[in-house]
């Protein structure tokens, strides 16, 4: 544990050090991976596809704040759509601005969440937002999260749904945006996993603000039982059909990652917690106080015990 | 000579500057009122525009019936109907966005009450320098 604590200590002084550095790579990375995984995904408009043109898009979204990531992350999608259906990018357009408009205007903070949602559903373990959200966010955070998990659907519904789309002829129109709109709105899955991370998000954040021993802990596991619950009373009552097996191996694998955040954002000692109790004029305080587990680095001194040479 | 007090401040007050401070410095360059009604002005005008989106995908949902239907039905009704909508979502939206940005201004003027504190201290600490 101690070499952990260590390697924590080193990585924090580190990023403390090369901040200026390091989050512009992050954001970077963030930025190539979000527009590659759209290209990959979507690819539909050839010039967009180019690495050229992703390298210097990333390249801008590093030193622009993070939101900007979000824009350009919409913007490519929708650009996409229209080169494989206006009719798609007409109702996944107006999606993407209700949510600029409606919600994300509210919570900047949270904007990174609409990002991380779709990228952790396609690497299966979706369930590591909503409980590390309760953890680090409030209780707005399920709106957010709510949010991510809308883009992450409406993406999805294009990319299964492709062959059917485009068999539909052109002068389709408006049969083509009834199914799209259809095909989006009585997504019952998209819908159970929504109440399934909100109720999540919110049990994780207020029983990690409880003054309970190993209330984190507490938290993450009781987010992660809420979640799996929700789902399988959600695939009970609309009959979701969504593999149990799965889910149990994604929140479980979601349970270390978010373990490992829980490390460096929240890691104390509760032997040695002190509860106080002391006044002032005005009020009676009852402090119980936790402290946080570090290590001392051990800073290499270089002494030198022969006297120089003359 | 150096003042670690002072540089400790400094510091601090720097880094809050840079931070969340500069919009709470910009959110307290505001009269109350007037924040929170620019605010909410905003709040409006977006959930407007938000209004004519989904009311146009509403339209084209079933644009055939709506084309065919148009000659039947009582327009009157249907444009009461529609701005009984407008008026219920806007009214929603700005009270939720009133009750968001009466908290966010009072939040930024407690937290630049404790900058001003500091600022009172620092120059304090210039004046006794002097003397």
């Amino acid at each position: 544990m101690t070499t952990l604590l260590v390697i924590k200590q080193t990585l924090l002084s580190i990023y403390s050090r090369y901040e200026v550095y390091i989050t512009p790579l992050l954001k970077f990375l963030l930025a190539l991976f979000t527009l590659l995984l759209i290209n990959s995904r979507l690819g539909y408009m050839g010039s967009l596809n180019k690495m050229t043109l992703v390298l210097i898009v990333a390249l801008m979204c590093s030193f622009m704040p993070m939101n900007f990531i979000v824009l350009v992350g919409a913007v490519f999608s929708i650009l996409h759509l229209y080169a494989f259906s206006m009719e798609c990018a007409a109702v996944i357009g107006a999606g993407f601005l209700l949510l600029f408009l409606l919600y994300l205007r509210f919570s900047p903070k949270d904007t990174l969440v609409v990002v991380l949602m779709p990228i952790c559903f396609l690497m299966r373990i979706p369930y590591v937002i909503p409980i590390s959200m309760g953890l680090v966010g409030g209780p707005a955070s399920a709106v957010s999260v709510a949010c991510g998990v809308i883009v992450y659907y409406m993406l999805r519904y294009v990319t299964q749904n492709e062959t059917a789309i485009a068999s539909m002829a052109d002068e389709e129109t408006a049969a083509k945006f009834k199914s799209i709109i259809d095909g989006l709105l009585k997504n019952k899955e998209m819908v159970v996993i929504i109440a399934a991370f909100a109720t999540t998000v919110i049990v994780v954040y207020l029983l990690r603000r409880l003054s309970l021993d190993y209330a984190w802990t507490i938290a993450m596991i009781a987010g992660a039982v809420v979640n799996i619950m929700v789902l399988l009373v959600g695939d009970l009552i609309f009959d979701t059909k969504q593999s149990l097996l799965s889910m149990l191996l994604g929140t479980v694998i979601s349970f270390l990652i978010v373990l490992v955040l829980q490390f460096f954002v929240f890691y104390v000692d509760y032997s040695r917690t002190e509860n106080v109790q002391f006044e002032d004029d005005e009020y009676y305080y009852y402090v119980k106080a936790v402290p946080k587990v570090t290590v001392a680095r051990t800073d290499k001194k270089v002494k030198q015990i022969n006297s120089k040479r003359r | 000579m150096l003042n670690e007090e002072r540089v400790v401040l400094m510091t601090k007050m720097a880094s809050y500057e840079a931070n969340e401070g500069r919009k709470n410095l910009d959110i307290g360059s505001y009269f109350r009122n007037d924040y929170i009604g620019w605010q909410v002005l905003k709040s409006i005008i977006s959930a407007t525009i938000a209004f004519v989106v989904v009311f146009a995908m509403y339209i084209f949902y079933d644009f055939e019936i709506f084309m065919t239907d148009i000659y039947k039905m009582d327009l009157m009704e249907f444009a009461k109907n529609v701005l009984f909508w407008y008026l219920a979502t806007v009214g929603i939206y700005a009270v939720i966005a009133y009750a968001v940005y009466t908290v966010r201004y009072s939040r930024a003027k407690k937290s630049l009450r404790t900058y001003y504190m500091n600022l009172h201290r620092l120059s304090a600490m210039y004046r006794d320098k002097n003397n």
